[in-house]
């Protein structure tokens, strides 16, 4: 008997969001396959990769980052030469500085680096807070005030302050929210619903729902986006229909697989290589369940992982 | 040592003596001060004010207590400490639940009108509303020189005669007034006995001429409510019933809090005696003197109760309920009588308890299933009892399943702020203008009794309501601005139901966000626990016929507003029925019908217990019902949020 192929097809598909303006626009989304599988239907936008980059300049990246970006003065210079970097579709600004228990800067100073970095590329930009909800809330709203008519994507809005953020971003600002819960389809959902109830065009949502490290409680956030990916496809839920981006840099950059010093681990090997692997295998596990954009920092990451999504696509 | 007086409302006082830097919580106590403490003295819950009338005490300042309030003289009793002789008020509030507490106790004619039927169809069901006590007259020869026969042996044989039944035992209470009650009755007497196959058991004897009651006790022992019924054994007439408050209240809201006090040192003798000599037996004294009945004349008893219940009143330790594996000591058992517990009635009575079937499943339950009568229809059915502990049967003719959620207290008004038990002053039914935001009320009292705080159906309908006009978000944060809508300093929002001016208290009645996000996890255990009990067995919600709700918020709960803030099912509201305090009228049927008492131990042993605590997916689904009215809107169709412009 010949072999007659079976297709999955679904009846639902990703929402497709576009980042950014002009022909350097990137679409997060559109698909209606599980992850890869491009033999039950043709891929219809890839997954993307963003590049990140601090506010904070180079002051506590690891070596290696240093390098990459040796010459740049400021924050505007690592832009440029980052978004040059081989397999990048987006630039990630994180506003790590902000956080009040760390460099606290104030919001005008990070929303003018913002408008350096925004002015200084024209690409696609994902802005991120520094993870302090009452910060984020003031902080990321002037962003999304500061970038309009760019269309940005603002990480994140939570269930804390997705009133401000979803607001100033997805409502008066016409820019993109990025909807952030803490690792529960039930959660993701939830927050999707209160976006949408505030007013927010459920097209304009991308959602990150949690991120680790692998072997950080990783089972975990896999598990949730297998299960987002299935509820939203096969169940045509629409309430999980949104892409996913899944900031990975910020995760793997600080566990001690990516920091230990050969001196301190002398059987682990090259300290640089052990964090990049971690950062593509960390990257590569999130796109294989479900996520439709990841974020990294090493260009040799980007790369990697750039080739496996073009092979498997 | 420090004088410490507790003055009461009512003018009364009692003194007791203090070690310094003693808690006023613990003194209070010692002394049988009844001060309410849901949370057992961890300043959670705010329920413990007294008011400081002179003297000193070392208080710490919480939240609870505005700035106003504390200058007033208003502390938490838990977290003050004794420092000098001092005199406080305890007021009128904090003592309430020791009377005037609504609850389903078959006072109100639609209760009797539910009772009434279910004792029908358990008749129709064929099982016969008959025991095994009876009045028998007996008469015997006197003796006399020629017959020689001992008092014990001549009553023994002539009961035996008009019985049948050779084996008879006469207890020594009968025995010791013997010669007596015999001599003055001319040998001619009406006898109490227990008949059973092979023997009869002599409870009381009488003169021919006296009309004799045989009695018999009801006792539903709810953690928070304790209900009783004296009944007419013979006939099954309900002679008086009682509620009150469970005495061991003060010792914790809810049944962790209580085992925890229990295995404090005397802690097991402390918590059977609120139960026994606090509540039980002035609830017997009562109902003995309103229906004229002798208290030695209640012949047998029948308690429901929740497993932890059961073991605090009789006095078993209950801490390996609390700790992993979660064992009893036991489901069933007859081996009580009055005289092991000190309860005031006749000392031979047999105390017939309801038999547990989980840890957190016990015969309060058990009793219930019996008298929703899911057992005996081809139907299905949810069975649901709402209080401290929600537990749900699920089934028909052919199978049971049963769970048990932990609801907390949020129904019976504790970890809500504004939050009390069902008694005077209590909102307990609401609705809001969807346009001006402006709440209607019924409160619970006589005609204009103010508003002092919310109960568990009056929480319900604020909240419903607050979803309903679009003033909360799902998540049960406020959304919408207004007159009535306030923020504190923290951010923290509040809706004002009744502003200080119209509200019977000091303060303002409000429900805060903290409030509706604790009772929304609330109805989620509830709700999530008959979803995962309905699919683990591939059910859902559509293919259920019936829900019956029991339990003491049962009765005034709206139930279009339950469905609205997904705390049960979404399908039709004439499926739902309300079948009162059922733990009580089932307790009931178990004393008066031997068939009934069998049937009960037959259901709780053909009731498949499920934890939840153990079933993957449990703790999916809680996440899933901790919105409003569900994540999943698809569960709840009907439900919808008003659209105002």
């Amino acid at each position: 008997m010949p072999f007659t192929k079976k297709l999955q097809k679904f009846n639902a598909t990703v929402r497709s969001v576009e980042v950014g303006t002009g022909d350097k626009a990137v679409t997060l989304g559109g698909g209606n396959t599980l992850p890869f599988y491009s033999f039950d239907a043709p891929t219809t936008n890839t997954a993307k990769i963003g590049i990140e980059i601090s506010d904070m300049g180079l002051a506590h990246e690891p070596d290696c980052i240093k390098e990459v970006y040796a010459g740049c003065e400021t924050v505007a210079d690592m832009a440029k030469k980052a978004i040059t970097m081989e397999g990048v579709d987006f630039l990630c600004l994180r506003l790590e500085g902000g956080d009040p228990n760390g460099e606290n800067r104030p919001v005008e100073e990070l929303v003018a680096v913002a408008k350096e970095v925004a002015e200084a590329v024209d690409f696609p930009l994902v802005v991120e807070g520094c993870k302090n909800v009452e910060k984020d809330a003031e902080l990321l709203s002037k962003v999304a005030e500061a970038l309009q008519g760019k269309n940005v994507l603002l990480m994140s809005a939570k269930e804390e302050n997705y009133k401000n953020i979803g607001a100033a971003a997805g409502l008066a600002y016409n820019q993109l929210v990025g909807a952030e819960s803490a690792v529960d389809i039930n959660l993701a959902k939830q927050l999707n619903v209160l976006l949408k109830q505030l007013g927010v065009d459920s097209g304009k949502v991308v959602m990150n729902v949690g991120s680790s490290a692998a072997g950080y409680g990783f089972d975990y956030l896999i598990s949730t986006l297998d299960r987002v990916k299935a509820a939203a496809l096969g169940q045509n839920d629409d309430s999980l229909l949104m892409p996913i981006i899944t900031p990975v840099a910020s995760e793997t950059w600080s566990v001690k697989e990516s920091v230990a010093t050969e001196e301190d681990a002398p059987g682990w090997g090259c300290v640089v290589e052990r964090a990049i692997d971690m950062e593509v295998e960390t990257a590569v596990a999130c796109l294989a369940c479900g996520s439709d954009a990841v974020i990294l920092k090493h260009p040799t990451s980007v790369a990697t992982v750039s080739k496996l999504i073009s092979a498997l696509s | 040592m420090f004088k410490v007086t507790f003055k009461f409302e009512s003018g009364e006082g009692v003194t007791a003596f203090a070690a310094s830097g003693e808690n006023l919580l613990e003194v209070a106590r010692k002394t049988n001060v009844a001060i309410d403490a849901p949370c057992s003295g961890n300043a959670a819950c705010g329920k413990c004010r007294v008011k400081l009338l002179s003297g000193e005490l070392d208080s710490q300042k919480t939240r609870h207590i505005t700035d106003e309030e504390y200058g007033a003289g208003w502390r938490l009793a838990c977290v003050s400490k004794v420092e000098a002789d001092v005199e406080v008020m305890v007021p009128d509030i904090a003592s309430a639940y020791k009377g005037r507490m609504k609850a389903a106790d078959l006072s109100s004619p639609a209760e009797v009108k539910i009772f009434t039927e279910a004792k029908e169809q358990l008749n129709a069901a064929g099982i016969a509303l008959k025991n095994s006590l009876e009045l028998i007259q007996v008469s015997m020869d006197a003796p006399s020189l020629d017959d020689t026969m001992p008092d014990v042996e001549r009553l023994e044989r002539a009961v035996a005669a008009v019985t049948g039944v050779n084996r008879v035992r006469v207890p020594y209470s009968v025995l010791k007034t013997l010669p007596d009650k015999l001599r003055e009755a001319d040998f001619k007497v009406q006898c109490i006995i227990r008949r059973t196959v092979r023997n009869i058991f002599v409870y009381d004897m009488f003169p021919m001429d006296e009309n004799v009651q045989a009695g018999g006790l009801v006792v539903d022992i709810g953690t928070t409510t304790v209900s009783a019924l004296i009944i007419d054994m013979l006939n099954g007439d309900i002679l008086a019933k009682a509620t009150t408050g469970n005495g061991q209240i003060r010792y914790g809201a809810d049944v962790i809090n209580r085992i925890i006090e229990s295995r404090k040192e005397g802690g097991q003798k402390k918590l059977q005696d609120a139960v026994i000599k606090e509540t039980i037996n002035p609830l017997i004294h009562t109902m003995c003197r309103n229906c004229g009945m002798k208290t030695s004349q209640i012949y047998r008893m029948c308690v429901a109760a929740n497993t932890t219940m059961n073991h605090l009143f009789t006095g078993i330790n209950a801490e390996p309920l609390r700790t992993e594996p979660y064992i009893p000591a036991f489901f069933k058992t007859n081996a009580v009588f009055a005289n092991d517990l000190g309860i005031d009635i006749n000392q031979d009575a047999h105390i017939i308890i309801a038999p547990n079937i989980g840890s957190y499943v016990g015969g309060d339950i058990t009793a219930g299933t019996l008298v929703s009568m899911i057992w005996n229809r081809p139907a299905y059915s949810v069975f649901i009892d709402l209080g401290t502990n929600g537990e749900i049967v699920f089934g028909n003719s052919d199978f049971m399943m049963s769970c048990a959620c932990s609801a907390g207290p949020a129904f019976e008004g504790g970890d809500i702020s504004c939050g009390m038990r069902a008694t005077d002053g209590a909102i307990e039914a609401c609705s809001i203008d969807a346009k001006t935001m402006e709440p209607t009320f019924t409160v619970i009292g006589d005609e204009g009794e103010k508003p002092v705080g919310l109960c568990g159906s009056g929480i319900i309908d604020v909240i419903s309501e607050l979803f309903r006009c679009g003033i909360i978000s799902p998540k049960g944060k406020f959304v919408r601005e207004g007159e009535r809508v306030r923020h504190d300093k923290y951010g923290m929002g509040s809706y004002v139901l009744a502003f200080k001016e119209q509200a019977g208290s000091v303060k303002d009645v409000e429900i805060t966000e903290v409030d509706i996000d604790n009772f929304i996890r609330a109805k989620g255990a509830i709700f999530s626990a008959i979803q995962t009990l309905l699919t683990s067995l591939d059910f859902d919600v559509s293919m259920v016929d019936d829900v019956y709700v029991a339990g003491g918020i049962g009765s005034g709960i709206n139930m279009k507003n339950a469905v609205g803030i997904g705390m049960l099912p979404d399908i039709p509201l004439e499926k739902f029925h309300y079948i009162g305090n059922s733990s009580l009228s089932g307790a009931y049927a178990m004393l008066l019908s031997g068939e009934a008492e069998r049937k009960v131990y037959e259901l709780a042993q053909s009731m498949t217990y499920m934890e939840l605590s153990t079933t993957p997916g449990y703790m999916d689904e809680f996440v899933a019902a901790c919105f409003i009215p569900h994540t999943n809107s698809s569960l709840f169709p009907s439900v919808n949020q008003e659209v105002i412009d």
